[in-house]
């Protein structure tokens, strides 16, 4: 094949359509972590939430055959896992990192503990498949028709997250108190808002996503569970929640960045381009440290990021 | 840094570990499994037995090495989360390095200057985040992170590519002959990577209490504001602070090659640093409790793996009980920081 299939209307959709399958894990995870960092909390632990979603969504869907009841678990095991650590990192006020370092290091141990128990060394795979959901007219549109809008409900809710987490965090009274809370929590405290109760349901929101992104990669995109099948993810989320700014239109693109190079990786080498995947995997790494030297750095964090709020101690 | 009476925090370390294991214990009986006869398994193998207490310190040595790093970072309140990504860029270096020089030069001197090279490695990996922040005060927690999945990829294609051992099938560099490895402590078969670790976190404890960096990072540490204002040039201590950690996690790379995998390979990442990071935040920053911590850490991956290849659990069952001990220590913090009356707000900690 030569460079010009790059260019065939089937390649782009193959690619892309699969890269925005590939990527909805990683952006929904991070569409949470937006909300998580703008308060004022920095989770280390998603990759451990992303993974135990994944899990628990794999086994109740395997056992109960439903996708629904799947997706489910892995919002309510997300739901759990951020009430611990909120409690520990709010209420409790103890330290984020190791916080965060420990649900991952538990959510790793405990899935690949459980899944060994229940399986033994058998890799089931999903009797039933995520069905997709092709939406007329939109998607007979050339190219990116068929790659956008033939999708699974999931990809379609994490499209529409976008704009709705956008218009919540900038347009709405609550959006202006998370900002408040993640910027200047005294200020914000002196003005009425409850601090803690901000945080703990950003908290709540990006361990739910997590959750759903993790059981997402396990039963929409693939339809099995391996052990750390979430590679990272969970830390490529925070970073890309670094490079889109916290604004969830531009973590979109860090997303897609990310989904892209993946699939890049794999379809170069089809296309019989010669080079190491390694070095398409590592680009987007590179990219954001890059883009934080040329963009961050004029820009801002939430300035009250990773540290606890306690009345009286401004 | 916050003090806390040692006496609390040895008591508070201690809880958290009986309280993973009892909670490790609720999970193995859920299951249906003998929670008596997995800790027997576990305790009795790991450090009861020549096997079980010979691989618990070989694995010790290169634990000590990346605390001793992370030591002096976190004093310092800069957050070095690259380690896998410096013990890699280490270890390889090492891997490549090493059959040459120790062919050609007497084994002491190729042994000194591969830990050198490992050091220098690790330090190299950490030079882009410690720049960036001194320079612009770009946050290290992203960049280091960053730099590990760089230095993951960029690892795998040097073993997969240029590096590579064109005379074996698995790609990684050549193998380093048994006599070309590090020699063991006299009368045991543990090398001497760990008496090079214990050297590594007591220069670290010197430097930190006794010297006038260890004294300018500590002042950074605690309080920026205050360390710029009592002139103490922040940029310096922060850029020297990141490499030297840096270098350490190179080194502790060079002592897994040198003293136990005797190669590089593909694929391979012990994955010490976020193992760690929690671990020396469980000694409280101190590099005297990293010891007896970084024992049991070892004990636990070691007397896992025995108990269960004899008990049949899964191996897995030792990460979540790791888990466990530090979201339950992070939650005696709480109580120990109410005990000593204080309530707190210092950055992420």
């Amino acid at each position: 094949m030569g460079l010009l299939s790059f260019f065939d209307e089937a390649f782009f959709v193959v690619l892309f359509g699969t890269s925005l399958r590939a990527s909805t894990p990683l952006l929904l995870a991070a569409l949470g972590e937006t909300y998580t960092e703008r308060s004022g909390i920095l989770n280390l632990g998603i990759e451990g939430i992303m993974l135990s979603g994944a899990f628990g969504g794999f086994v109740v869907a395997l056992f109960t055959e439903s996708i629904l009841c799947g997706f489910i678990t892995g919002v309510l095991i997300g739901l759990v896992l951020a009430l611990i650590t909120g409690f520990l990192t709010i209420t409790l006020r103890v330290n984020q990192i190791v916080v965060g370092l420990g649900i991952t290091i538990f959510g790793s141990g405990m899935t690949s503990f459980l899944f060994r128990i229940l399986f033994g060394t058998r890799f089931p795979t999903l009797p039933v498949m995520a069905t997709k959901m092709r939406i007329p007219l939109v998607a007979d549109i050339p190219y990116f028709g068929e790659a956008i809008f033939n999708q699974h409900l999931v990809v379609y809710l994490a499209l529409a997250l976008i704009p709705t987490l956008h218009i919540l965090l900038y347009w709405t009274n609550f959006g202006l108190k998370i900002r408040a809370v993640g910027e200047n929590p005294v200020s914000a405290d002196a003005a009425g808002v409850n601090v803690a109760r901000v945080r703990h349901i950003c908290l709540l929101l990006g361990g739910m996503l997590a959750g759903l992104g993790g059981a997402f990669l396990a039963i929409g995109d693939l339809s099995f569970f391996v052990s750390n099948m979430t590679l990272g993810r969970g830390f490529i989320a925070i970073a890309i929640v670094m490079l889109g700014k916290w604004n969830p239109y531009w973590v979109l693109l860090g997303a897609i960045l990310f989904g892209v190079t993946q699939s890049l990786s794999s379809g170069l080498q089809v296309l019989g381009v010669d080079v190491r995947p390694e070095f398409i995997l590592m680009l987007p790494y590179v990219a954001v440290i890059i883009a934080l030297v040329f963009i961050a750095r004029n820009t801002f964090l939430p300035s009250a990021l990773g540290v606890p709020y306690r009345r009286g101690e401004g | 840094m916050i003090q806390i009476s040692r006496y609390l925090s040895a008591i508070s370390s201690g809880l958290a570990i009986l309280a993973a294991l009892a909670t490790g214990a609720v999970l193995l009986l859920t299951v249906g499994l003998n929670p008596a006869r997995v800790y027997y398994e576990l305790f009795s193998r790991g450090m009861a037995t020549h096997l079980g207490i010979t691989e618990t310190l070989i694995k010790m040595a290169p634990i000590l090495m990346v605390s001793s790093g992370l030591i002096l970072a976190f004093r310092a309140g800069l957050w070095n989360i690259g380690i896998e990504g410096q013990f890699l860029i280490g270890a390889i270096l090492v891997g490549w390095a090493a059959p040459t020089l120790i062919r050609v030069l007497p084994h002491g001197v190729a042994l000194l200057i591969l830990g050198l090279v490992g050091f220098l490695g690790g330090l190299l990996w950490a030079v882009i985040p410690a720049v960036l922040k001194a320079r612009w005060g770009l946050n290290e927690i992203i960049t280091t992170l960053m730099m590990n999945f760089v230095g993951l990829n960029l690892t795998t294609w040097l073993v997969k590519g240029p590096l590579r051992d064109q005379t074996v099938v698995p790609p990684q560099t050549p193998v380093i002959p048994l006599q070309g490895r590090l020699p063991f402590v006299p009368f045991t078969r543990i090398h001497i990577g760990l008496v090079a670790g214990i050297i590594c976190i007591l220069a670290i404890y010197i430097i930190i209490k006794k010297t006038t960096f260890g004294f300018q990072l500590r002042v950074l540490g605690e309080n920026r504001k205050a360390a710029i204002h009592s002139n103490i040039n922040v940029s310096r201590v922060t850029i020297l602070v990141l490499l030297i950690s840096g270098g350490f996690a190179g080194l502790a790379g060079a002592n897994d090659v040198l003293g136990v995998k005797g190669l590089f390979q593909a694929e391979w990442n012990p994955g010490y640093g976020f193992a760690s990071i929690p671990l020396v935040c469980l000694a409280n920053f101190n590099g005297l409790a990293v010891i007896p911590l970084s024992y049991f850490f070892s004990f636990l991956i070691v007397g896992g793996e025995l108990m269960s290849r004899a008990a049949g659990v899964p191996i897995f069952f030792v990460q979540v009980i790791e888990g466990l001990m530090f979201l339950y220590f992070a939650g005696g913090e709480y109580f120990r920081k109410r005990k000593a009356g204080i309530h707190g707000a210092s950055i992420l900690l």
